[in-house]
């Protein structure tokens, strides 16, 4: 195996320099084209917002690409200098560069633990790469191995169990709580990069309608064209809190914004017995806490959300060994199959050129012997030459087989095509 | 002349085999596996088969509390099974309905000896071989609505406790979600109480010559208090916006009404057919 995994991540260079480094569809294209071109190599490029890392594989007898030239490399396609990107690199190496692509995979070398969108990002990798013809017989092998070994990562350990952001928390809760989401409205009150973002995420619910009020109306319009919603004036707050069933709250108001009586008033008498769950996301908080009933409103802090993702964070901890262990198992298994596919020929052509001598040894002994040999006799002797030729090349097969994955394993299958004379 | 296997089919068979499905469901809690789902669901399978052939075999009238037990085990243990093999099955289903089918195995158990002693009956119930079936197949009905009610209340309330203590939604018991058993809840008493209040109807026609001591028996009583219980579910439910967790303490308590309804002796044994 002739195989490097170059890179840098976010624990090894700025978010300046991965942001200069980040691969478009059409940089992706030039580069794989680029890479095969000049190199020689079977490329993929891993880029996502935590990482940029080149996968390359050289033929068996050709020197390895290493990580200066990959820097010169990343340095032309994007203009910045090779210096100032070589120290932030790192580089591994064959079977280390197998378990490194699998711990990626697995979402073990993820900033958040066990996150599951990585798997999707190696997977375009490799499409890419297939599709810019720029994935061999080494990569086409271990990419599909890769993501088997995030699937059992992901099936067989809890270490992608559970919610670990706030968002995926607050939604964990509304499906707790609510059995539809078609038929319910939200409401953004705050226009801030919180409510942005939490928006994204409570939109793959696909609600009814999504209500924006702010206290600056132009805010709160530009959020709602952006969100698909529509804006609510900020005085028309309490019949914006009547029609909605999901709140995200935000502002940054200093003290309540919706206090016990206002609600108890104005809003709980049009509700009626809908339910109504509550992100007060803001600190100070929007909402009096004395709002929640537990049954018809629940109100949900930042801390809340907080201590269900840190409880998942530390829960994931917990799996990591298991995680591991199915990473060295499957890297084992893919370095010794790889190993065993690239010694298939030899053993292929040692077994072709043993059966060819023992046909010229064979055939002049039986013409020899011919009409004083029964055919029960003939079988006999044919067999015995058989038996003899397994039993010879059984050695040299199996130290062949075991030595998969060894660093002898390659002089070992040279040794053997030169004692029998093979050729390559 | 040779005896059926299936005559050697008792209570016991699937009392015990909904009780190995919930064992196994309640290790599937503590630690979670697909054999344990599997085994849980053949136990599952084979007690509802053996309570299927039971009642398909011994035929026991629902006008008997004894058979209204075991009618009302068997749709139970339905629902129940019904509810489980769903793919998104969640974990506490089971663990909620089992317990309520394997005590009503029970109770039908205990029932079936003390019923065992010849009946007296009522002047008024001799001869009358349809009312009195009906009112028992109406009540029936409705004891199902019931018992649905009382398990979707039940997970109500424990669902929006574990809500109310902000317990992380992926860890521990799962239960559906509080609008789903609101909704199911909802289900449930709209359409028990149509079919209660015509049980009750048939009941006191039936009960119309009796004397004032059997009109204020458990029984009577119980069930008239139950049907009370519904129509303030239904005025809460549909006039005022009461919380739902008062709704479903209500619907549990309407349960409790139900038992000791069906626990009392029942005025119509004689009038009972097959159902």
């Amino acid at each position: 195996m002739n195989l490097r995994a170059i890179g840098c991540n976010v624990s090894s260079a700025p978010v300046g320099l991965r942001e200069k480094l980040a691969f478009d569809e059409a940089k992706t294209r030039f580069a794989l084209a680029e890479l095969t071109a000049r190199y020689g190599v079977e490329a993929a490029i891993l880029g996502t917002c935590n990482r940029v890392e080149l996968y390359l594989a050289r033929p068996e007898t050709g020197a390895p690409v290493h990580a200066p030239l990959v820097a010169e490399f990343l340095a032309e396609l994007h203009g910045v200098g090779s210096e100032s990107i070589q120290p932030h690199l790192y580089e591994h190496a064959d079977a280390e560069a197998v378990r490194h692509l699998f711990r990626v995979a697995g979402g073990l070398d993820s900033v958040v633990l066990g996150e599951d969108q990585i798997a999707a990002q190696v997977k375009t990798a490799f499409e890419a790469a297939q599709k810019f013809e720029a994935a061999g017989s080494l990569l086409n092998a271990l990419f599909p191995a890769a993501l088997r070994a995030s699937k059992r990562i992901r099936t067989e350990t809890g270490l992608a169990a559970g919610q670990v952001s706030v968002a995926s928390a607050a939604i964990a809760y509304l499906r707790e709580i609510f059995e539809t989401f078609t038929d319910k409205t939200v409401l953004v009150i705050g226009a801030g990069e919180m409510a942005q973002l939490t928006l994204t995420h409570l939109k793959e619910l696909e609600p009814a309608g999504i209500l924006v009020t702010n206290r600056t109306a132009e805010k709160a319009e530009s959020l709602a064209a952006e969100s698909g919603g529509r804006a609510v004036p900020w005085d028309q707050l309490d019949d914006a809190l009547a029609k909605a069933d999901i709140v995200l709250s935000t502002t940054g108001a200093p003290e309540f914004i919706v206090p016990y009586r206002r609600f108890k008033e104005k809003v709980r008498p049009k509700r009626g017995r809908r339910k109504m769950v509550v992100f007060d996301m803001a600190v100070p908080r929007d909402f009096d806490p004395r709002i929640d009933d537990a049954d018809r409103v629940s109100i949900f802090n930042v801390d809340d959300l907080n201590r269900v993702r840190d409880q998942q964070l530390a829960e994931r901890r917990t799996h990591v060994g298991a995680a591991e262990a199915i990473v060295a198992a499957e890297v084992s298994k893919f370095v010794q199959d790889w190993n065993r596919r690239k010694d298939g020929p030899v053993i292929g052509k040692l077994t072709d050129e043993v059966d060819r001598i023992r046909e010229t040894v064979l055939e002049p002994l039986l013409a020899k012997l011919n009409g004083k040999l029964t055919d029960a006799d003939k079988a006999y002797i044919e067999g015995a030459f058989r038996l003899f030729q397994s039993r010879l090349l059984h050695g040299p097969i199996a130290a062949l087989r075991d030595s998969g994955g060894e660093p002898h394993g390659v002089t070992l299958r040279e040794a053997l095509m030169k004692l029998f004379g093979l050729k390559g | 002349m040779t005896v059926s296997p299936l005559q050697g089919i008792t209570h016991a068979c699937f009392g015990l085999s909904y009780l190995l499905a919930l064992g196994l469901e309640l290790a599937r809690l503590a630690r979670p596996s697909k054999g344990l789902r599997i085994g849980s669901l053949i136990a599952g399978a084979a007690g509802l088969f053996a309570h299927t052939t039971f009642i398909a075999y011994h035929r026991p009238t629902p006008a008997e509390p004894y058979g209204s037990f075991l009618y009302l085990a068997w749709v139970l243990a339905l629902f129940y099974f019904c509810g489980s093999i769903q793919k998104d099955a969640r974990n506490a289903w089971a663990v909620f309905v089992l317990p309520v089918v394997i005590a009503l195995v029970g109770l039908s158990l205990l029932l079936t000896r003390e019923t065992e002693t010849p009946v007296d009956v009522p002047a008024w119930a001799s001869g009358d071989r349809f009312w009195g079936p009906v009112h028992g197949i109406l009540i029936l009905a409705a004891s199902i609505g019931v018992s649905i009610g009382f398990l979707a209340s039940l997970m109500y309330l424990v669902q929006a406790r574990r809500i109310k203590n902000r317990v992380n939604p992926s860890r521990g018991t799962r239960l559906l979600n509080l609008e789903s058993l609101e909704r199911m809840n909802r289900h449930a008493v709209n359409w028990s109480f149509p079919l209660l209040t015509a049980g009750l109807l048939v009941g006191t026609l039936l009960l119309r010559t009796e004397s004032a001591e059997n009109l204020l028996s458990v029984k009577v009583l119980s069930t008239a208090g139950l049907w009370v219980v519904f129509l303030v579910l239904l005025y809460l439910r549909y006039a005022t916006s009461v919380p739902a967790r008062r709704l479903a303490a209500l619907s549990i308590i309407a349960f409790g009404l139900l038992l000791i309804a069906l626990i009392a002796s029942h005025p119509f044994i004689a009038g009972g057919g097959s159902g």
